[in-house]
């Protein structure tokens, strides 16, 4: 244990402080054993949750559907499109990140030769245009 | 699973080199291997943007110029500076190998795509622009369709996504998310592995504590973020890197080696969001300020300057001129590559929506809120600050005598960040409550991890403390990290663990 200047070996006083100095090392170790056990504890808790088969489905189906859309883009639109997403905020970000390195997103619809958008898929007819369901969703193209 | 490990392979290779020279044969080389390769990636990206040409060819170049630089540096040194071994073999073999283990476990996650929402706007769409080569990634920043996705945001995570969609083609989406959880997997690493590196040369309780503390560090790490840990989202990426470099910079034995993986974490940390380049910037103030710390000279503090003109300010003298060039170096060197990229958004005129927009609540209202939204995800707090009392109190000569940093460095860190952060939500421009409700739980992770690895390192002091028998007087050993110190005695603290007389606790 650490040196104290102020205590002779083998003095009641220096034992005590040996003593005492041992609690607090066992309190430190045990608090900060318990808080890190916690945690970890909570981790494994909380990973269960979203590792559950029904999760890891909707997962699936989440990736599926966005490669679907990210494959209608290249297939409905010509390379270079000037694109106007016409949709709702979430859909619009979507489209953007997909059109990415094949048509150009456009911020006002002036510019733009064509606007895409999601639609339900069981809404849309199949046709040259909408070539297929992605999951639930569809990818609308129009020229404008 | 097999495309995101040939990716991290294809990262460690380039990065393999660099990282020997530095860590050494020890076991942070298989974490710090990938995230030096990254870092090259990143800078590859940068010069993609800034030149001209396509990430793959600039990551070429760079990962031969970093090569042969490191291989050139260390033929010329080569008898200061050999490969060895900080720690017997066997102990290595079980640190990686525990700290692998601990890791596996939450990377059980990429058996589901999990992909989020920041992960597809923002770190996916500036991989296809950096994998579209330099025309297609200026004109897709600069496309106001493309504010949503921070364009100002550095280039690390888009960069390593790039060049897997180069090995595999752009087949495979998820990809970009996987590679960056098997990074923030490295990170993590890096934390727990430099845990662990505080318990080696102690007895072999400490040692078992200290890897121990070390595995489960890095649980913590994806235990803070949940499911923003294996969804592609960033924020655990910077944060640990971050913690990373204090740990190493900041709390083990000063040392040439932990000083440049202090560096290499701080650089990695301001590549990949714009939070881990301020706090990287703290982090280098602070590993400067304790590797060349700002003390009067003898000679001043007896008011008699020996080159003293009579007119304070004129004279300075040449050492004190280096030693500030040092300082200046020590911090502008590192955060380069992050203040590069940072220039080069000025410079072709990038910028998003959050220095546009303005605030219309009152700065109070946001303070409030803040505070509030801030201290929900600080609870660990009160049990750091518990733990760093009673061990300032009880185990300070011992925290010294196995030459850690003093505390306050790795809370003035903490601090550092969480004002920071505080004042970005007070004084920025999106409404303050959803802005809150998106994003504190993630912009806080550097704090928590931090205050949950300094719960690590205390119990390791502890634990040393606990069991030691009665000192005989003779000083201890001087611990893992102090003997690496073989080479550039110049980047050493004065007064550092090299010599046995007592010294000012750093």
């Amino acid at each position: 244990l650490a040196e104290d200047p102020g205590a002779r070996p083998g003095s009641v006083r220096a034992a005590s402080r040996q003593v005492a100095k041992r609690a607090g090392c066992a309190v430190i170790v045990l608090a900060a054993g318990l808080a890190l056990g916690l945690s970890v504890r909570h981790g494994l808790q909380t990973a269960a949750v979203f590792l559950r088969p029904a999760s890891i489905r909707a997962a699936v189906v989440a990736d599926r559907q966005e490669e679907c859309i990210y494959r209608a883009i290249r297939s409905e639109l010509p390379e270079s499109a000037a694109v106007y997403i016409d949709d709702d905020p979430d859909h619009v970000q979507r489209l953007a990140e997909l059109s990415t390195l094949w048509a150009v997103p456009q911020a006002s619809p002036g510019t733009a030769r064509w606007t895409i958008s999601l639609v339900p898929g069981s809404s849309v007819s199949a046709g040259p245009a909408v070539p297929r369901d992605c999951f639930g969703l569809a990818l609308k193209v129009r020229r404008r | 699973m097999t495309e995101l490990l040939v990716v991290i392979v294809g990262l460690g290779a380039p990065g393999f080199l660099p990282a020997l020279a530095v860590a050494g044969l020890s076991p942070v080389l298989v974490f710090l291997a990938p995230l030096v390769g990254a870092g090259l990636a990143a800078v590859a990206a940068e010069l993609e943007l800034g030149v001209d040409g396509s990430l793959m060819t600039w990551y070429v170049v760079v990962a031969v110029v970093a090569n042969v630089g490191v291989a050139a540096g260390w033929w010329l040194a080569r008898e200061r500076w050999a490969p060895r071994a900080d720690t017997a073999g066997g102990l290595s073999l079980v640190t990686v190998l525990v700290v692998l283990a601990a890791l596996a476990i939450p990377l059980t996650a990429l058996r589901g795509p999990f992909i989020g929402w920041d992960a597809n706007s923002i770190w996916l769409t500036h991989a296809l622009m950096v994998s579209g080569g330099h025309y297609e990634l200026v004109t897709g920043l600069k496309n106001p369709a493309y504010a949503f996705s921070n364009p100002d945001y550095p280039p690390l995570v888009p960069a390593v996504g790039a060049l897997a969609f180069a090995l595999f083609g752009r087949g495979d989406l998820h990809i970009v998310a996987g590679t960056t959880v098997l990074l923030n997997a490295c990170v993590l690493g890096m934390v727990g592995t430099g845990i662990a590196a505080a318990g080696v040369s102690r007895r072999q309780l400490t040692q078992l504590g200290a890897l121990a503390a070390g595995a489960a560090v890095c649980l913590v790490g994806f235990a803070l973020c949940g499911q923003y840990g294996v969804d592609g989202y960033t924020d655990l990426l910077w944060a640990g890197a971050a913690v990373a470099a204090v740990i190493w910079g900041l709390v083990l034995p000063p040392g040439p080696r932990t000083l440049v993986m202090a560096w290499i974490c701080v650089a990695v940390a301001s590549l990949t969001k714009n939070e881990g380049l301020t706090t990287g910037l703290a982090l280098l103030v602070l590993i400067v300020l304790r590797y060349r710390p700002l003390t009067l000279s003898r000679a001043r503090r007896r008011g008699r300057h020996p080159d003293s003109t009579g007119f304070p300010g004129l004279a300075v003298r040449p050492a004190a001129r280096r030693r500030w060039s040092e300082r200046a170096a020590f911090v502008v060197g590192p955060a380069l590559p992050g203040l590069a990229w940072a220039g080069l958004i000025q410079l072709t005129g990038i910028s998003d929506n959050f220095f546009k927009s303005r605030p219309n609540q009152s700065l109070l209202t946001r303070a409030q809120a803040t505070i509030d939204g801030m201290a929900a995800h600080l609870t660990v707090a009160p049990v750091a600050a518990a733990v760093l009392i009673a061990g300032s109190c009880l185990l300070r000569r011992e925290r010294k005598r196995l030459h850690f940093g003093n505390p306050a460095w790795l809370w003035m860190a903490c601090s550092a960040s969480l004002l920071t952060i505080f004042a970005t939500y007070v004084f920025g421009g999106y409404e303050i409550q959803g802005w809150l409700a998106n994003s504190v739980n993630r912009t806080t992770i550097f704090a928590q991890l931090l205050l949950y690895a300094d719960l690590a390192i205390w119990l390791i002091i502890a634990l040393d403390a606990a069991f030691a028998p009665e000192r005989t007087g003779q000083p201890n050993p001087a611990p893992a990290a102090a003997p690496v110190l073989v080479a550039t005695p110049a980047l050493l603290p004065p007064g550092s663990s090299r010599t046995p007389t007592p010294q000012p606790d750093r």
